[in-house]
């Protein structure tokens, strides 16, 4: 099954690397989380990258879906990290947030990789 | 009533046209004393670029169909000069009292020119109908340059709040240095007080230097923290936060006892933010973190 917007890359032994494009309907009643998962499992995926480079402002439904996808993939033993925040994106999205998200941060994929070395 | 007005204005504008060299003449030299030679805030061109559009301004207001009207364009346009040419000489460290004082003397220089004017004519008769014209002059004349002292002291003003928010600015800017003490680790001491408007330049300054420096660690220190409320405790949450989420570690150093103390009685958390004490301390967490060692040259 295709899901419109959705680029996910394998960049290593049980990595994924998660391009969205705005064409990602993230409010298409969990059709893309679950084709996430499923492409996760199919690869015995163990990590996620998420890029956020193309998006400048978080607002709460994104963030919900981003906490939504981070608990998914925990539940099926996955680390999702986002990467390349923005610092705009990073400025608003920490004026509306109660607690600490799902899903964990790096600057980027070498970057956590090396952080975690 | 506006008739009357025509007619005061007609003897100054012919005042002005048969006297125009004498005025500007007197301008000038006034001008160039005031802010010409070794002053050096305008060159003699300027000064006599700025006495001859002076006239040329004092006359379209006389000329237009009620010199009394302060609302007027042509008055609008004398005051508009006046201001520009408050704020080139402050911009060039002019001093507001020379300005009024050049404006006393060109209101004077108008005064001597009615007496020289009157003096010529002194075979006939003052009626009261001729003082009458020069009380409404001198009215004229007073009014006028009453509300170019005031376009002065609007100028005046102005630059002085310029001035204040450029010392602001530069005040923000010290005051919050990020420096780059490591490769990737930021520190930012934060001295005095912190309140909404400031914690949002920090923030946003500092995600910047993230995102340009590639920083992984964030070292930001309190030791110049004397008091801390609810909302600023909450900048300061909100600020560890937008660093983690841009993928680098915060670490919180110097929290003074009392700035503890506050955090405790407003139920503020700090579970999820790596607190040290000093800011040596914090650059070792940070250090350590990264997988660098410092330690001593063995002897």
């Amino acid at each position: 099954m295709s899901v419109s917007g959705l680029h996910l890359t394998a960049i290593g032994h049980g990595t994924l690397l998660l391009e969205p494009s705005f064409s990602l309907d993230i409010g298409s009643g969990g059709t893309a989380l679950e084709e996430i998962i499923r492409r996760l499992q199919r690869v015995s995926a163990t990590r996620l990258y998420y890029d956020l480079a193309e998006l400048a402002i978080i607002e709460p439904l994104y963030y919900n879906w981003l906490n939504a996808l981070g608990r998914a993939c925990r539940t099926v033993n996955v680390r999702m990290i986002c990467i390349h925040m923005q610092p705009t994106a990073a400025f608003a999205l920490s004026r509306y947030m109660e607690q600490m998200p799902a899903f964990e941060t790096a600057l980027d994929v070498d970057e956590w990789n090396r952080e975690t070395r | 009533m506006v008739k009357k007005h025509s007619k005061f204005s007609s003897r100054l504008i012919d005042l002005l046209k048969t006297q125009i060299g004498n005025i500007t003449g007197a301008i000038e030299r006034e001008g160039r004393t005031l802010f010409g030679g070794s002053n050096n805030l305008m060159s003699a061109d300027e000064i006599s670029d700025f006495s001859i559009e002076f006239f040329q301004l004092l006359l379209a207001l006389l000329e237009s169909k009620d010199p009394l009207d302060d609302a007027s364009p042509q008055f609008h346009a004398l005051e508009m000069f006046f201001n520009n040419l408050s704020h080139q000489i402050l911009v060039r460290g002019g001093r507001v009292e020379d300005l009024v004082r050049f404006n006393q003397f060109m209101q004077r220089a108008m005064i001597d020119a009615l007496e020289s004017d009157q003096q010529e004519d002194s075979g006939q008769k003052t009626t009261a109908q001729d003082f009458d014209e020069l009380k409404t002059i001198l009215l004229f004349l007073s009014s006028t340059f009453n509300e170019l002292n005031l376009a002065v002291f609007q100028a005046y003003l102005e630059e002085k709040e310029s001035t204040i928010h450029a010392q602001e600015a530069e005040l923000r800017e010290t005051a919050t240095p990020i420096t780059e003490i490591w490769d990737g680790v930021l520190t930012l001491p934060i001295i005095g007080t912190l309140d909404s408007s400031r914690t949002m330049l920090i923030m946003e300054a500092l995600l910047n230097r993230i995102a340009q420096d590639r920083a992984t660690a964030v070292v930001m220190d309190l030791t110049g923290v004397k008091n801390i409320d609810s909302q600023v405790s909450h900048h300061l949450i909100q600020m560890m936060r937008a660093v983690q989420l841009m993928g680098a570690e915060a670490i919180l150093t110097g929290i003074r006892p009392e700035i503890a103390r506050a955090l405790t009685s407003l139920n503020i958390d700090l579970g999820n933010v790596t607190t040290r004490a000093s800011l040596s301390d914090g650059l070792k967490e940070a250090f350590r973190r990264m997988g660098i060692q410092v330690s001593h040259k063995a002897v």
